[in-house]
């Protein structure tokens, strides 16, 4: 579809948006015509812009805002890129659109944690990572970080502190605030996390049960919350480098690509051939390392101790791979701006070459193990079903959304590095229960494998580095860049003012949308369910709480 | 009668996909091993040479290092993990005054193995050692003295044309 | 084969002729004796168990397991015990104090007085009831009394829901395993258990002719049942690690903690060594009909390591299970006794009684 069409049907909207047109349509629009626009872009028969990727505070010193980061899923992964701004620093009121996409719950939430927008009719207004009795909004830039002007609260947190939420509403009378209790006094609540064998790091779902039988689950983040993307403000492109890898640990290599990408995109940077190999045998590596240990997590999860054992071996030999090529195992620190920082290790095509049928015989042992288990398909079967619309509208990107039917892969769709060179399918299930989610992930170990050796085989020679300046500024603007790393679509936004450090710097976390999806799948299962679909969904939490 | 047969093969079937599982179990009580038996094979662990254990600061035989306390290093550290401090120097032949360094401290505690340090240095004058056994009992016996006691620079070699490409 | 009848005799009469003991101390001290060597071999077995346990599971999951106390670890479980006795036994706020401190007491006492009530070996038996298989399954369900009364008591709601599956859990599987071992009952005619053991002295329970067929199909059953009554393998649904944390005994600590951890163990024992006496031949050697050399061959292997061996071979079938399969769901669990055991047990006592007819 022409932009053109996009461009006529959102002024025919609202005539006074301002609209810049680069590769996709960027359109400011009045704060109070938003929902027009949104509900234009999503309904509309034609556009179809049904798939928030990613909604982003903004405090553009003026003005607060949202960055609205839309693509639409049947027409050729078209993109739009909607803004709004209210001038009212001192009570930011905007419109939820969390009635629109489902996936904006959370992320208004957390616009609202970092920013102090307030979003109207937004179902429960919150924040979403600070503690309730934080002071200020720790994302604005006239936020001060003087632990003595603005103390960090030291009082132990208790459970009080979670039992309410406030909630803005849109009556005649104007916009009213108030507030209500989130589980009753009379529920049987369970809190699971932020210390549990099951949830895969500090998550702390509160869960209501009716016997064994789960009825709402209200999740609580922030517990390793690091204020990352604050830091990035204060740090150079390069230094930004290291934190990715520790946003989620189990795809670090496939995030540091991504930012990379964003900021090579930025400053027009031609990368060799041969960087562009490299990173994408180092992506397929840490997914198939990745799926490995979320294999094994769901095993474990299930009571297969031996399973996650498994597991963790033959993923170790990836980390072997790693370390001897770029210094570390988790931390890789491997792609830098330009390529990769060393060029790779003799050893490191024939490491591969014999991890390759290893593996596969593994995958053998695996299936025979677990998947035709008829406990684990007793347990796996028929039940956590996502459809592939709830899987859209809550952003369940990845192997979770595309066992829903979903084809979100990125690797397809825009394709980057060396993925456009190589043969392969994206795994596909249509179902969308449990089980497609956990088979959808073996076979992609299965497809990385393949990928692998087409890569290995296609590798040029040449530099493994492209010459960058020593410091490096990217030109003033907004860029933003998506990968698919192991569990989702990760999105880097990075808007500069032409420094040595952003502005802003916004990731996209697969694993947010992920957790918001548990809620409506879950309830009425059992809660061993409530540990294995979420198991099986594979989110990490340190991508949350960034 | 069928459903009777499909429910007597439902449970066979099941059973014997079972006994596949414990068939996979059982081989692999006779594999060998995969953990590392650490410390005993202290002796034979090598770690891969590219692996960041720790920043040292190389020296040749006569005491000399390479470091010239640019402090690019220190600039380029996401943590301030590096301190440099410099003195000036005059040299008594030429009478000219240059910077050398002092201390090189290096907090271990609080570096993230970003190997940022490394990559910028213009002179090489740092790099990783792979030892990983870090544990002290304090946390001031983490914050190193890389450059040793009376150690100074050493003469500047000229690059060859080879290793300024590679630079 | 060597009778251990000989060596209580021998006291016996120590006591009674050679001292010249009334009844009533002769009784009392050979009470305390019996009583002493059990509480001793049921420690020493726990323990050797732990570590057999640790080093299987660790062997299954390619790992070398405990290396670290005495040679190949064989001292860990000693260090472990020793840890366990001297951690603090920690009291929960607004717990019921009383029935939290009685709760682990239910548990052991239950495998302790099942325990007794094994035939080790020959003339190796402390009591021989009459109704020796019904107090078996009597007195092995006291146990539950216990880890209802610990998931109410602690005054958490992962215990108490790791107390009810368990609740469900055993009293559910207890049937399918007394069915079971009533096929045998109704097979040797007895419930005595020295009796069902004489009886298997040509040729064991799931090796005779026709009869084999129920009673092989009882002896899986009784595996099953057993391996379900104890908690663990793929049925460790009360205290499933990744829901509930430990379930019932997440609050417990130092030797109130050990004894579950005792009486876990020693009940997967028990388990096994019921399933050893009633279905194996208890202590009785392997006899093939017709291989005279062969069975005066085994004769010479005494009573105590047929008991063990075979019942080392249950448990060793018990960890395998355990460290390969993942855990089922409390419905399907309950579905699993009731739509697909239950059927299959009566079924096979009926089997058993036609067999017993025709014979």
């Amino acid at each position: 579809m022409d932009n053109s069409i996009i461009k006529k049907k959102i002024l025919s909207v609202v005539p006074d948006a301002i609209i810049e047109e680069t590769q996709f349509i960027t359109a400011t629009i009045p704060s109070d015509k938003l929902r027009e626009v949104a509900l234009c872009l999503k309904n509309d028969k034609e556009l179809q812009f049904d798939y928030l990727q990613d909604l982003i505070g903004m405090d553009w010193g003026e003005t607060l805002g949202v960055i609205y980061n839309l693509f639409s899923t049947s027409n050729n992964q078209q993109q739009v890129v909607l803004k709004t701004s209210t001038t009212n620093k001192e009570n930011p009121e905007l419109h939820t659109v969390s009635d629109i996409w489902n996936s904006a719950t959370l992320y208004e939430r957390e616009v609202y944690d970092f920013f102090g927008i307030k979003f109207i009719n937004h179902p429960g207004l919150r924040r979403l990572f600070l503690r309730a009795d934080w002071n200020g909004y720790p994302l604005r830039k006239d936020y001060d970080t003087d632990a003595k002007k603005n103390p960090i609260p030291k009082r132990n947190q208790t459970i009080e502190d979670m039992e309410t939420t406030e909630t803005l509403t849109l009556t005649n009378e104007g916009v009213v605030g108030g507030s209500f209790q989130l589980f009753d006094d009379k529920e049987y609540i369970v809190n699971m996390g932020p210390q549990h064998p099951a949830t895969h790091g500090v998550l702390h779902l509160r869960v209501s049960l009716e016997g064994e039988t789960v009825k709402k689950i209200d999740p609580n983040f922030g517990y390793i919350h690091r204020g990352i993307e604050k830091m990035c403000e204060g740090y150079t492109y390069p230094q930004i480098l290291h934190l990715t890898d520790r946003l989620d640990y189990l795809s670090g290599t496939i995030n540091r690509h991504a930012v990379c990408l964003c900021v090579e995109k930025a400053i027009g940077l031609e990368v060799p051939e041969r960087a562009h190999y490299i990173r994408t045998i180092l992506d397929e590596l840490t997914r198939i390392a990745s799926h490995l240990l979320g294999w094994g997590c769901m095993c474990m999860d299930m009571g297969s101790i031996t399973a996650f054992v498994y597991g963790m071996r033959d993923r170790e030999k990836i980390m072997d791979i790693f370390e001897e090529s770029g210094g570390g195992r988790l931390m890789c620190n491997y792609s830098v701006i330009g390529g990769v920082s060393h060029d790779i290790h003799p050893n490191f095509i024939q490491r591969i070459r014999d991890f390759i049928p290893y593996m596969r015989k593994m995958l053998k042992e695996y299936h025979i193990l677990f998947t035709e288990n008829p406990i684990a398909r007793g347990r796996m079967n028929d039940i956590g079903y996502l459809t592939t619309e709830q899987a859209i509208s809550y952003g369940v990107t990845g192997p979770s959304g595309r066992a829903s039917g979903w084809m979100n892969d990125v690797r397809k769709l825009a394709p980057y590095a060396a993925y456009d060179k190589i043969k392969f399918e994206p795994m596909m299930r249509t179902e969308g229960g449990t089980f497609e989610r956990y088979i959808v992930r073996l076979d992609e170990v299965e497809e990385s494998l393949k990928m692998l050796e087409q890569l290995i085989d296609k590798m040029p020679e040449g530099e493994y580095c492209a010459k960058t300046k020593a410091i490096i500024k990217i030109p003033e603007g907004e860029y933003f860049q998506r990968v698919e790393n192991a569990r989702g679509d990760f999105g880097v936004y990075i808007s500069s003012k032409g420094d040595k450090n952003p502005y802003r710097v916004k990731f996209r976390s697969p694993c947010m949308t992920l957790v918001s999806a548990l809620s409506p799948i879950t309830c009425g299962e059992k809660i061993a369910d409530l540990v294995m679909i979420g198991a099986s969904l594979d989110y990490v939490i340190p991508c949350i709480d960034r | 009668m069928k459903s009777v047969i499909a429910y007597v093969k439902k449970i066979l079937v099941g059973l014997w996909n079972l006994i596949l599982g414990m068939k996979i179990t059982w081989l692999n009580l006779f594999r060998k091993k995969i953990t590392e038996q650490y410390p005993e094979n202290r002796d034979k662990l090598v770690m891969f040479e590219r692996f960041r254990g720790e920043l040292i600061m190389p020296h040749n035989a006569n005491n000399e290092h390479k470091c010239t306390a640019c402090g690019i290093c220190q600039m380029n550290c996401p943590n301030g993990t590096i301190r440099i401090t410099s003195k000036t120097e005059t040299d008594e032949q030429t009478g000219k005054t240059k910077k050398v360094l002092d201390t090189y401290m290096y907090d271990l505690g609080s570096c993230i193995f970003c190997d940022l340090c490394v990559q910028t240095c213009p002179s090489d004058a740092i790099t990783w050692s792979q030892a990983f056994e870090h544990s002290v009992y304090t946390r001031a016996k983490l914050d190193k003295k890389l450059n040793r006691e009376g150690s100074k620079m050493a003469e500047k070699v000229k690059p060859t044309a080879n290793e300024t490409a590679i630079n | 084969m060597f009778d251990f009848k000989v060596v209580t005799d021998w006291i016996d009469t120590l006591l009674r002729v050679q001292l010249g003991l009334p009844n009533f101390w002769t009784l009392a001290i050979e009470f305390i004796l019996v009583g002493v060597a059990f509480l001793a071999a049921y420690a020493v077995l726990a323990l050797i168990l732990i570590y057999v346990e640790r080093k299987i599971c660790a062997f299954f999951q390619c790992r070398i397991g405990p290396n670290r106390v005495g040679k190949w670890g064989i001292l860990q479980s000693i260090a472990d015990m020793i840890k366990i006795l001297l951690k603090e036994i920690i009291s929960i706020d607004r717990s019921d104090k009383v029935l939290f401190v009685l709760a682990p007491f239910f548990v052991i006492m239950g495998s302790i007085l099942t325990f007794a009530a094994l035939p080790f070996g020959k003339g190796l038996h402390a009591i021989d009831f009459n109704i020796g298989v019904f107090y078996l399954i009597a007195v092995s369900s006291l146990g539950i009394i216990g880890i209802l009364l610990a998931g109410w008591s602690s005054n958490n709601k992962y215990t108490l829901i790791g107390a009810m599956r368990s609740g469900a859990q055993l009293v559910s599987y207890e049937l399918s395993a007394a069915l079971a071992l009533m096929t045998v009952v109704v097979f040797a005619g007895t419930m005595q258990l020295s009796q069902i053991v004489e009886k298997q002295a040509e040729v064991w329970n799931i090796f005779n002719g026709i009869a084999a067929i129920p009673a092989f199909i009882a002896f899986v059953i009784y595996l099953i049942a057993g391996h379900a009554e104890t908690n663990r393998g793929p049925f460790d649904l009360p205290e499933a690690e990744s829901e509930l944390t430990a379930g019932y005994h997440t609050e417990y600590s130092g030797i109130t903690f050990g004894f579950y951890y005792l009486a876990e163990y020693m009940n997967m024992f028990i388990v096994a060594a019921i399933a050893t006496t009633v279905f194996l031949g208890g202590w009785q050697p392997l006899h093939i009909s017709g291989w005279e050399g062969f069975n005066q061959v085994m004769d010479y292997i005494p009573s105590v390591v047929w008991f063990f061996g075979k019942t080392a071979v249950c448990i060793f079938f018990a960890l395998w299970v355990r460290w390969t399969f993942p855990r089922l769901r409390i419905d399907q669990l309950l579905k699993f006794e009731w739509k697909i055991l239950m059927p299959i047990s009566l079924i096979n006592l009926l089997l058993m009684a036609l067999v017993v007819t025709l014979l």
